[in-house]
């Protein structure tokens, strides 16, 4: 992670100052402009004034765009299975179905199904899959003293796990809050505790596997909360084999880890380094693909595990392998593999920029989410006015460009915006 | 008598499966898998590509395809195809279709063509063992 996000308050807000008044407010207009002098005077005597830029621009042009993925959520209306079920004379514990909050319950949804194939003292365990679940559910297992065997079809640069966005979003279409019922919020509240440990452990290590960086919501207008009211026009809610049909349905937990999470600010004038009126900058925490996976394998690895690369058609060839105790890790795939028509896909595409590494910050201004990571600017189109609903029912996994040029025309005169910052 | 020979032969099948009843031997017709090229190309190229060659995310059908399903039953591919594919559209293919399809999977994968088309019946296929190739016969 960049230092250069983290000047003292006083002087960035010095910093800001010097450089609104510079611009004169031409691109930041008449309120920009007039608080810009205000905040000024407050702060002019702060200190001298940082040399370099606080934010550099992103480059947005359609060819920094090098690579697009498109992965679907597996989202399991009642949320991650996490039951239990014999083959044979085999235990299966299911570890599956974290729509899109796979890469943030990882550890402790690990923690659950580990623990739960534990109760049975097995002295070694298979895990079926290797995407974020599979992989982290068997270095969990390793660290409990199994030995482990992951049975795979890919591994995990090549799954839907490395197709995912990648930041802290717990709750993210991870149930639909009537089929989840009421008490899934305690286990979620469990596992996410219990995952954001997991990262905080990974904070700092070679290659930034874990990353917290200032995350700014830009709007025109006075941001307004978002609330999920239900639409009484619409009848019926998702049942078995089919979808949610509005976005009251999604069930929404991020209220029960406030503590955890910093809270937002509201730039002042002064200090908004965009040509916008509203920025609120906050802290998100994100997961870089290629070193996480590098720590995860290594991890693996030096634990003994052992990777068998295999497909599954059936459930009954669970009970066929040589572990009397397997965790089904199969994500998306278990919708068919286990006959499971509760998993529904919801679709989420990404575009990727050339990594900027002196951009190190997320930026969201109207349908355009922006976050700067090692291994590129990750950007996305979520329409605001679809919501959670965006992409549901949506298994089309090949990606389209054009939403992304779409909103990468939107940041460019945001970007050229900052110029003169310096 | 011929066709009580065939009737034999049905019943042999579904009691042991005999050594030869892999797709090594034959088991689709050349005119089955240009069929089912022509429903591949419809279905399939989106996203597997013209050439079944996959990309980084979708999976090649050639090469480690067989691998994932070499010994497999014919009948557990035609199933999955079925049931699964295509992934944005699961459950759509018909099944003269799905069928033309396995035996295009065959053939791009070396699998030799035969005399006798690939059966519709669920028990016959799930007889027919996905073999893997000869040494020799790898191109």
């Amino acid at each position: 992670m960049s230092s250069q996000n983290w000047y003292p308050q006083a002087g960035r807000n010095a910093h800001y100052a010097r450089r609104q008044m510079l611009r004169g407010g031409a691109a930041l207009g008449a309120v920009g402009a007039l608080s810009a002098c205000t905040g000024a005077g407050k702060v002019a005597s702060a200190g001298p004034a940082p040399r370099r830029p606080y934010l550099t621009p992103m480059r947005v042009t359609p060819d920094q765009l090098i690579d697009m993925k498109c992965c679907i959520r597996p989202v399991r209306a009642a949320g991650p299975n996490l039951g239990t079920q014999m083959i044979g004379d085999t235990l299966v514990v299911h570890n599956y179905g974290h729509g899109g909050s796979g890469w943030s319950l990882s550890w402790g949804s690990a923690e659950v199904a580990v623990g739960k194939a534990l109760s049975v003292l097995p002295s070694e365990i298979a895990v079926v899959g290797c995407g974020i679940i599979g992989l982290t559910t068997a270095v969990v297992a390793q660290r409990a003293g199994l030995k482990v065997t992951i049975y795979t079809r890919d591994v995990i640069q090549r799954t839907r796990s490395f197709r995912a966005h990648g930041s802290f979003t717990p709750d993210s279409r991870v149930a639909l809050s009537a089929p989840a019922g009421a008490g899934f919020g305690d286990l979620w509240e469990q596992m996410t505790r219990l995952s954001w440990k997991g990262f905080r452990s990974m904070l700092g290590l070679p290659g930034d596997p874990v990353v917290f960086q200032d995350a700014f919501a830009l709007s025109d207008a006075p941001p307004v909360k978002k609330h999920h009211d239900a639409d009484p026009a619409i009848k019926g809610a998702w049942e078995p084999g089919g979808l949610p049909l509005q976005e009251s349905e999604w069930a929404h937990y991020m209220d029960r880890i406030k503590d955890l999470v910093p809270d937002p600010v509201m730039l002042e004038a002064a200090e908004n380094p965009f040509p916008v009126a509203y920025t609120r900058r906050s802290s998100e925490m994100h997961f870089n693909f290629p070193s996480y996976a590098h720590h995860l394998l290594t991890e693996f690895y030096q634990r003994g595990g052992l990777m068998v690369m295999r497909d599954f058609n059936d459930p009954s060839q669970y009970g066929q392998l040589k572990e009397k105790v397997v965790i089904n890790a199969t994500g998306y795939a278990a919708r068919d593999l286990w006959r499971d028509k509760t998993v529904f896909p919801v679709r989420g595409q990404t575009g990727w920029l050339v990594p900027q590494h002196d951009a190190s910050y997320s930026l969201r201004y109207k349908n355009a989410s922006l976050m700067a990571k090692n291994d590129g600017i990750v950007v996305m189109n979520n329409p605001i006015d679809l919501g959670e609903m965006f992409g549901v029912g949506d298994s089309m996994e090949l990606p389209d460009p054009a939403p992304i040029l779409e909103v990468m025309k939107i940041v460019e005169p945001i970007m050229a915006g900052m110029k003169g910052i310096a | 008598m011929g066709g009580l020979k065939w009737v034999l032969a049905g019943a042999l099948t579904l009691a042991a499966v005999p050594v030869n009843a892999g797709t090594a031997n034959g088991v689709y017709t050349e005119a089955q898998a240009t069929e089912g090229a022509a429903v591949f190309a419809e279905r399939c190229a989106m996203c597997h590509g013209k050439q079944a060659e996959g990309t980084w995310e979708v999976p090649a059908l050639k090469g480690k395809f067989m691998a994932n399903w070499g010994r497999e039953s014919v009948a557990a591919l035609s199933d999955y195809l079925a049931r699964a594919m295509p992934q944005f559209a699961p459950g759509t293919l018909e099944p003269k279709d799905n069928g033309r399809l396995v035996a295009y999977l065959l053939k791009i994968n070396g699998h030799p063509a035969g005399a006798k088309p690939l059966p519709e019946d669920h028990a016959a296929l799930a007889a027919i063992r996905i073999d893997p190739l000869a040494a020799t016969t790898v191109k």
